[in-house]
């Protein structure tokens, strides 16, 4: 297994394929490197190296129990791809954010940007969804019907998957983080950028206003909700082939 | 090397990636389900893959072979599965 220590954080990092690099971060909760693995970055990989790994408290990455905003996140990535030319970019929901932060302070790292399902207002992403009672138990609540129904089996992957949401909301500063996260200024964007929403996700009409914001960057609406590479796999693998190839 | 080989292997893998209560429920067959019957996490499966291909070599293109299956498929793969592909890829 390829462990890194970035910031002082022992983080999981895969790579597959070859080809221009595309660097790929995932959401946070119940997000890791697996939700681009067996999705669009497997797709990727026909023609790219893709590089994929687990946010800092998340997957088989370490948890540290602070460090949950844009900006240490962002400065993770760019320890991560140190080695690397200018790169493709491309992050779902607080990872998008992550990737824009990352764009917006380093123009000159990134090719390409493509942004799926970014929450806008970036501080009221888990108030939002939760409506506002950020419990453990709330969380849970309000994951897709899928995971919902995985999680009430409490067997193995159900009782691992508890256990993390919970550390994170718990131990962590990843829900202070969230609400204290200033909105950013996307207007001074230098990169070609993309955005992807689903057509079902509360994250929409924030979404069209950030692509808004940015000249020249294309909008995608697709089939779907905030899951966006679950949703519409195929057709949002295909999207980001075209865009990166571009 | 036999598929009774390679699911040994398989489930030596499975074992470091995931650790020995997998075993609980009795030894890995052909019909063991990953998903349904270890209840392996998407990241522990993303873990397993990267062991089998130190193990039996860059041939076995388990990124390919996953990228041409639908997410159901995937959720749905056996053992069987992955032995089946893994000798495929082997003289």
């Amino acid at each position: 297994m390829s462990t890194v220590t970035v910031n002082g954080v022992a983080t999981h990092v895969q790579e597959i394929g070859s080809g221009a690099p595309v660097v790929m971060a995932h959401g946070l909760l119940i997000g890791s490197l697996a939700s681009w693995y067996f999705t669009a970055g497997a797709e990727l990989a026909r023609e790219h190296r893709v590089r994929m790994y687990d946010l800092r408290g998340h997957g088989r990455s370490a948890r540290p129990s602070t460090g949950y905003d844009t900006t240490t996140l962002a400065g993770d990535l760019g320890a991560l791809t140190e080695d690397l030319p200018p790169f493709d970019l491309v992050g779902h929901s607080w990872g998008g954010l992550v990737a824009l932060r990352f764009a917006l302070a380093h123009p000159d790292r990134v090719r390409r940007l493509a942004i799926v399902e970014a929450p806008m207002p970036p501080s009221a992403a888990i108030d939002d969804l939760m409506g506002g009672d950020v419990s453990p138990e709330n969380l849970l609540a309000a994951l897709p019907e899928s995971l919902r129904a995985a999680v009430a089996t409490g067997k193995r992957q159900a009782a691992r998957f508890v256990s993390t949401v919970v550390a994170l909301v718990r131990d962590t500063s990843l829900i202070a983080d969230v609400r204290r996260e200033p909105t950013p200024d996307a207007t001074s964007l230098r990169v070609p950028a993309m955005f992807a929403y689903g057509d079902r996700s509360s994250c929409l009409p924030g979404g069209r206003e950030l692509a808004a914001q940015i000249p020249g960057a294309q909008l995608h609406v697709l089939a779907g909700g905030h899951y966006l590479h679950l949703d519409a796999r195929a057709e949002l693998a295909r999207l980001l082939g075209d865009f990166l190839r571009g | 090397m036999s598929n009774d080989e390679i699911l040994r292997v398989i489930e030596a893998c499975l074992v470091e990636v995931a650790g020995d209560e997998l075993l609980i429920a009795g030894p890995i067959t052909p019909a063991t389900s990953l998903n349904a019957d270890l209840e392996l996490e998407s990241i522990e499966l993303v873990a397993l893959a990267e062991k089998l291909q130190q193990r039996f070599g860059s041939q076995v293109d388990f990124v390919g072979w996953i990228s041409k299956k639908e997410l159901d498929q995937i959720i749905a793969l056996t053992v069987g599965e992955l032995v089946e592909f893994i000798g495929s890829c082997r003289p």
